[in-house]
């Protein structure tokens, strides 16, 4: 009894000390499975092979149902908190975006904006937890019942967090838009308890987000160099840094070569004191950051790549 | 005579071991109708949009007193235990997640579920006739009965939550 209440204590005053940490951005996105299986797809050929992806935009455009269910569970969640990023309208910005990129030039010299391959590549909808919504109207004789899946997945460490799964009471008079209304209500307060359980452990042990270490092929140098008065190899050094500053010194090197490091489950604090005595919010970006300047006092440059709030690479050699 | 006495006293030591397992004096049944977890919930559909609609069994003296009960159990329930899932509704976890809620904010339940209390504002509809037929139960002293509830748990949850006792969904965010 005594140690559950200290555990809580301990959480609460930690949230109330870490204040505002990086809210993270939810969005329904319909399960591959949900699109392909209703045509709403696209094929072509990759090197020889038949490649099918869900068309997300036709799937928005011509499924009154989809429209229901992503409607109504984006009102429950705003109710909890968490506006839901709409997929819809995030395509139709970026579809916005692009055009307006394109064309837009400076007044004097008539430039176009710097854009790299990367950069095109990078404008997709993202989201850090993705809805991964799938459901079925099924009929049984003249009764019609609604299966419901319905995953709670974090885009970086492709872990669910949260998940609700289950059919719905069959019936003959229900229209299956009833149905499919019934079946969010009856679902989403288990599924935001799931949801709740991972924040609260993200608050205890820390944010897990995912940092790979690379190396650039013309530096010259790998992670099995020698770097330091002690002459360490850089792979042990870059571990130390990461015991050193991860929440409870939790990650777990998952793979690792003289050319590469996987860091997963890596446990980064939520908020952390910057230079000038703030308490600011943490992202991988800013906890590797951090990283790239001890290197840098050792005199290894490197450029750093953000994939989003929860990952990071770290290319070692030059910018 | 002997054999007797051992007779008569093989059975006292039997009845002696059995009868306390099995009997309920006066005093354990009032622990058990004053229970805090003995809610006894039977889920008869999904309710409309932020409300549970569910079947809940209370005690009392008097069928009135059982139905007041019976509604007392019904916020509590979805507080403190959550609602099992049937009927086509999914099971819905309880409002304050935290264990023992109920003995850490011990002073503000007392209040909230008094007589007359603040739990009374989420309790929306209730079949309040007096229950009849299967739903109303007459045991030696006093009555179970059964009344249909439908509880406005979103407006229950906000409400926890505003107060400090429930934690929000982006508390920290």
């Amino acid at each position: 009894m005594r140690k559950i209440f200290s555990t809580f204590i301990v959480l609460a005053v930690a949230i109330a000390a870490f204040g505002q940490a990086k809210k993270p951005i939810l969005m329904v996105v319909p399960s591959d499975q949900y699109c392909i299986s209703r045509g709403y797809k696209m094929e072509f050929e990759n090197q020889g092979m038949k490649q099918v992806l869900p068309d997300y935009k036709a799937a928005l455009q011509n499924d009154p149902d989809l429209r229901l269910v992503i409607t109504k569970m984006g009102q429950i969640m705003a109710d909890r908190g968490f506006p839901l990023k709409d997929l819809e309208q995030e395509l139709k910005n970026l579809e916005q975006e692009n055009a307006e990129s394109m064309m837009l030039t400076s007044k004097s010299s008539a430039s176009e904006l710097a854009e790299s391959p990367i950069d095109a590549l990078k404008r997709v909808a993202k989201a850090d937890i993705i809805l991964d919504l799938d459901f079925q109207i099924k009929r049984q004789g003249p009764q019609k019942y609604i299966v419901f899946n319905l995953k709670g997945l974090d885009a970086y460490t492709a872990k669910q967090v949260s998940g609700v799964a289950g059919a719905g009471s069959p019936s003959t008079a229900a229209s299956p838009e009833l149905l499919l209304e019934e079946a969010v209500l009856s679902h989403m307060d288990n599924f935001n308890a799931g949801l709740m359980r991972h924040f609260e452990d993200m608050f205890a042990k820390g944010r897990e987000v995912k940092v790979q270490i690379k190396v650039w092929s013309n530096w010259g140098e790998d992670l099995e160099s020698e770097f330091g008065e002690d002459g360490e190899e850089l792979s042990e050094i870059i571990e130390n840094w990461f015991f050193d500053n991860c929440v409870e010194g939790r990650f777990n090197l998952s793979d690792a070569s003289e050319n590469f490091m996987k860091l997963e489950q890596v446990r980064i604090p939520m908020m952390k004191t910057d230079d000038r005595g703030r308490e600011r919010a943490v992202d991988t970006r800013s906890f590797v950051r951090d990283l790239q300047k001890y290197l840098k006092d050792m005199g290894i440059p490197s450029k750093l790549y953000l994939r989003g709030l929860g990952e990071a690479w770290l290319i070692l050699g030059e910018k | 005579m002997r054999r007797l006495l051992i007779g008569l006293s093989v059975t006292f030591l039997a009845l002696a071991m059995v009868l306390p397992a099995s009997a309920q004096n006066r005093r354990e049944r009032k622990i058990l109708w004053n229970s805090q977890y003995n809610y006894e919930i039977e889920p008869v559909g999904v309710g409309q949009d932020g409300t549970k609609v569910f079947k809940v069994w209370g005690y009392g003296k008097k069928v009135n007193d059982a139905v007041m009960n019976a509604k007392q159990a019904a916020v509590a329930a979805c507080i403190f235990k959550g609602l099992p899932g049937g009927a086509g509704s999914a099971p819905t976890p309880p409002i304050c997640s935290q264990p023992n809620a109920e003995q850490i904010h011990a002073d503000y339940f007392e209040k909230f579920f008094e007589v007359g209390g603040k739990y009374l504002q989420f309790i929306a509809l209730t079949n309040d006739g007096e229950p009849a037929g299967a739903d109303r139960i007459k045991m030696r002293k006093g009555y179970k009965v059964a009344i249909y509830v439908q509880v406005m748990y979103d407006a229950l949850r906000k409400q926890l939550e505003n107060d400090g006792i429930a934690r929000r969904l982006d508390a920290g965010f």
